[in-house]
């Protein structure tokens, strides 16, 4: 047993391998239909093209507008993502350093028993509220996913603050700290660990989400990546290299976050998930 | 491989802000010609279709006034979009709709402006704005019917020529010609059931030529029911749906416009707004369209002709003098013209004519006035017709049908 | 000390009340309209008691959506399990590549599900057809999406696809806590693979069982995006899922009041099935 684990088990190695390819045909599918024209698709779909056609791009661009869209949804996804470590973080201070009193525990509660709501019965209502406000706009969405965030962030951030000796903040507060500056200078800039998790699971959420954005934004101009693909779909027709090449172009940026901050992303997501 | 990292994070984010500026000067750009009175009117329209012929009108249009902007809104599964749009109170300046029951819907619910005393609706002919009423059951008009659309066979002419076929005035002669097309080792019919909407444009031709007068009238006050009604609509319907291919139901809209453009199949069962699309894919193919033969008399066979793309203002818009201005302008006999030339249909204006040769077999069917509404836009959307259609096809059974369109229909009054 | 105890409060309030305002609020506001026969945009609208209610019992649409949202979520939440814990399993062996491989077994998670359901729906409807064209096995050679027998397993591919990336990390983390020495001490009983993993493995793991059961259930019971990329419900509501049904039929359908009741009814049964499914799991781990 022991000899046999140091050395590589080839088998499964294969195994895995192989198994891996399933994940990456559908992405390398993309890759060549999106350089292809349609007469090379027609010829093979998985052939390496002799030319490729980089020009498909070009007229993804110019159909979905794809400048004005990306600045969308990287807006709207980098801010969802601040705004929730800025705020989150410190409703999750409160709760779990006044646990012990009835409001508060009430509120933590209150916040987590919020995931079992499911969503529908939420969609029909929440048009019309975020109309009413005038809210069925990219703040409207930035609104909703900091606020939703709490429901599961309120977790992570009590689970972590739990794990942090409250002598810290015993000894800020009787330098003569008030509560903000205790937070903002001792224990913000200890929740790092905690922060990139909920920073990282906010923006896959943001970046990706479709339902939202489909009953929330209420003009065409201000579409998200995903809505921008939906909305396009018939525009395309039977163009299949252009509407790959957008695809692609819709998928590409969080693939490059991806492989910058994979581990992040893995140990954000494993600490999310175990807390 | 930290500072590696660091470069790469920073790098994207370089990117991304550039990426951004870049697309927000463009936006300024039109922002600088901006001045005081700077208009933007939302115009939603549910005909993909269309979608490049208004682009084109919109330019003029902007061209010609300067200080409106007129924004299309096309999105698929647009009634859907659109009602999800006005539950949340936005409500589009100028919504382009169907004569249908999403149309009865919002004109009823109060948020369409009234436009009965428009002086537009003297130029349309006077049977298009009854359909209007007849559809929403008011006495007042809610719209201005625009473009007037046929939905009949479309054939290849090519084809026809090759395999010596003449256009069938009858049902056996169309059971006749489609069976002789199988034997020649081609498709009579590419279907596309996996957009479950086109079930519906041959249902309707089956159901208008078989139901009787005043069907609907009559349902409604319970005087009969679609076991009676429908019988011989169901049973044709499949009969004609055996003549497709086998893979119907994994085909969509895009996929048979393609198909029939490049000759797989003989006919093609959709109405004159397809042809403009199949003509993006074969410029060259030459096209006509004949009424459905359901019945075995020529002079019950109906031509179906509905109320295609309407024009209609919201009841709470804030520039109802540029949205009118809007519509004046589309309706003027030179941009109509150009409206049913880019999308093949006809006008519902007076004296604006198609020239199209592939729809000329059309108008003398429309002179002697042998043209019937589609039936489904009497229909309620909470019936899912077309999810009974596919069920339909793939059971095969039209008892069970009959009775879901019963049920469902009574239902549906029930809401 | 008091003054702190303000703060505190000054923290969380303003929390509070915005979630009470977009959460709480619309699902009360839901419950409220579901007593109504509003259709979503008439300026007047009457309450009609539980006449809604009434007739999603008798609704054979919505039993349907029921019925296929329910078999799709409890199979896809098995095989999502099994083929994620065997990967997870296969990537903890001593493998070479290690860290490459879990890069790419856990790319999908950080993908569009809406994009890759276009992606698939590329495969389903054009590329396999084609093939199976190709190699003359023409029997083969259709839209699984076109048929109401298949249409399900298009949706569960997609699903799977994606989502098996996010259990595998749970698992592969899971199965990193097992200390080695477990597995020695079996090895010297010379216990075989099979029974190593039920009596060793599975109960060290069975924390990130639970909740990989409870999350993968819970989202699969809202799937929404692969059925607009892939059916939109059908062919003939064969695929027609709750969320989806909802959606459309809400402010399509003009039966704003109508879902709203169906939506109540739908929240009740998720909260039992939520508190059943923890309290069972939670008895099972305990008696491992």
């Amino acid at each position: 047993m022991i000899t046999r684990a140091k050395t590589a088990n080839w088998t499964i190695t294969l195994l895995i391998a192989a198994g891996s390819l399933i994940v990456l045909f559908p992405l390398y599918m993309t890759v060549m239909i999106a350089v292809k024209s349609p007469a090379q698709i027609a010829e093979s779909v998985l052939a390496i093209p002799a030319e490729w056609h980089w020009s498909n791009f070009a007229e993804a661009v110019r159909m979905t507008n794809f400048g004005h869209v990306f600045k969308n949804s990287f807006i709207i996804t980098s801010l969802a993502v601040v705004l929730t470590i800025l705020t989150n973080s410190f409703v999750g201070y409160a709760v779990a350093r006044n646990i012990k009193k009835r409001f508060f525990k009430f509120l933590y509660y209150y916040f987590v028993s919020a995931l079992f709501v499911p969503f529908p019965i939420i969609m029909l209502p929440i048009v019309k509220e975020m109309a009413y406000f005038n809210l069925n706009n990219h703040t409207g969405l930035i609104v909703l996913y900091v606020v939703y965030g709490i429901a599961f962030n309120m977790f992570l951030y009590v689970g972590y603050l739990r794990s942090l000796p409250t002598e810290l903040d015993e000894a800020a507060m009787i330098d003569g700290a008030s509560v903000w500056q205790t937070f903002w200078k001792v224990i913000f800039p200890l929740l790092g660990p905690i922060n990139a998790t909920v920073g990282i699971l906010t923006c896959i959420w943001a970046w990706n989400d479709f339902l939202l954005p489909l009953i929330i934004l209420s003009k065409p101009d201000m579409a998200t990546l995903p809505l921008a693909q939906y909305i396009f779909q018939s525009r395309f027709s039977v163009n299949y290299n252009v509407a790959f090449a957008s695809y692609l172009m819709a998928l590409l940026p969080m693939v490059l976050v991806y492989l910058v901050a994979q581990r992040w992303i893995i140990n954000g997501v494993v600490q999310g998930a175990v807390k | 491989m930290k500072k590696t990292l660091f470069i790469l994070m920073v790098a994207v984010l370089m990117i991304s802000i550039l990426a951004g500026c870049a697309s927000s000067s463009n936006s300024n750009k039109s922002g600088e010609t901006k001045d005081a009175q700077q208009v933007e009117l939302q115009f939603f329209q549910y005909k993909p279709e269309a979608r490049d012929t208004f682009d084109k009108l919109i330019a003029k249009f902007e061209e010609q006034y300067p200080h409106i902007k007129v924004v299309q809104d096309n999105p698929p599964d647009a009634s859907t979009v659109l009602k999800t749009k006005i539950a949340a109170g936005e409500i589009p300046d100028v919504i382009a709709n169907g004569g249908d029951n999403v149309h009865a819907m919002l004109a009823t619910s109060g948020v369409l402006a009234d436009l009965s005393a428009a002086p537009e609706l003297k130029n349309i002919t006077e049977s298009y704005i009854q359909i209007l009423k007849d559809i929403t059951g008011t006495d007042e008009v809610y719209a201005i019917p625009y473009g007037v659309n046929a939905n009949g066979v479309i054939y290849n002419k090519a084809l026809f020529k090759e395999l010596g076929l003449t256009v069938p005035a009858t049902w056996d002669e169309f059971v006749k010609l489609s069976q002789t097309i199988q034997e020649a080792g081609r498709l009579p019919f590419y279907f596309t059931f996996k957009d479950s909407w086109t079930t519906l444009p041959s249902f309707n031709a089956f159901g208008a030529s078989t139901q009787g007068d005043q069907y609907f009238a009559k349902r409604k006050e319970k005087q009969t029911s679609f076991a009676e009604g429908y019988k011989e609509a169901a049973e044709k319907y499949l009969q004609f749906i055996s003549f497709g291919q086998k893979d119907s139901f994994g085909k969509g809209y895009n996929d048979g416009n393609a198909a029939f453009a490049n000759g797989e199949s003989v006919m093609y069962a959709q109405g004159v707004w397809a042809i403009s699309e199949i003509k993006k894919i074969n410029p060259e193919i030459e096209l006509g369209v004949f009424p459905y033969p359901v019945t075995n008399d020529p002079d019950q066979n109906k031509l179906i002709s509905g109320v295609d793309q309407l024009l209609s203002i919201s009841a709470k818009s804030e520039h109802p003098d540029e949205a009118k201005l809007f519509i004046r302008f589309l309706m003027n006999p030179d941009n109509a013209k150009n409206y049913v030339q880019g999308v093949n249909t006809f006008s519902a204006i007076k004296g604006v004519t198609q020239d199209d040769p592939s729809v000329a077999e059309l108008i003398p069917v429309f002179e002697k006035g042998l043209v019937s509404d589609f039936p489904d836009h009497y229909i309620p959307s909470s019936m899912k017709l077309d999810q009974l259609l596919q069920e339909l096809i793939l059971k095969q059974k039209t008892e069970p049908f009959l009775q879901s369109m019963d049920e469902a229909y009574d239902n549906s009054l029930n809401r | 000390m008091k003054k702190n105890a303000r703060t505190f409060y000054m923290m969380v309030i303003p929390a509070f009340v915005m979630f009470f305002a977009f959460h709480t609020f619309p699902v009360l506001l839901g419950i409220f309209y579901s007593f109504t026969n509003w259709n979503g945009f008439a300026q007047n609208y009457d309450f009609v008691g539980f006449k809604n209610y009434l007739h999603v019992f008798k609704d054979e649409s919505i039993y349907a959506a029921y019925g296929f949202t329910f078999q799709f979520a409890i199979l896809t939440t098995v095989i999502v399990n099994v083929v994620s814990l065997t990967i997870a399993m296969g990537l903890n062996a001593r493998i070479k590549f290690k860290n490459f491989f879990r890069g790419v077994y856990f790319l999908p998670n950080v993908l569009s599900l809406l994009i890759v359901g276009y992606i698939f729906n590329y495969i389903f409807s054009n590329m396999l057809p084609n093939f199976f064209q190709n190699i003359q096995m023409k029997d083969w050679a259709f839209n699984i999406l076109g048929t109401t027998e298949w249409a399900w397993l298009g949706i569960v591919i997609v699903t799977v696809w994606q989502a098996t990336a996010f259990n595998i990390i749970l698992y592969l983390a899971g199965l990193q806590t097992i200390p080695t020495d477990m597995y020695e001490a079996s090895s010297i009983d010379g216990a075989s693979k099979w029974k190593e993993f039920w009596h060793i493995t599975f109960p060290m793991i069975a924390p990130f069982f639970t909740i990989n059961m409870v999350l993968s259930m819970k989202n699969f019971l809202m799937v929404f995006d692969q059925i607009v990329a892939l059916t939109s419900g059908g062919p003939a509501k064969s695929t027609m899922s709750i969320s989806y049904l909802i959606y459309t039929d809400g402010f399509s359908g003009g039966s704003f009041a109508y879902q709203s009741a169906n939506s109540v009814i739908y929240f009740v049964v998720i909260v039992i099935i939520s508190i059943v499914q923890l309290k069972y799991l939670q008895r099972r781990e305990m008696n491992l």
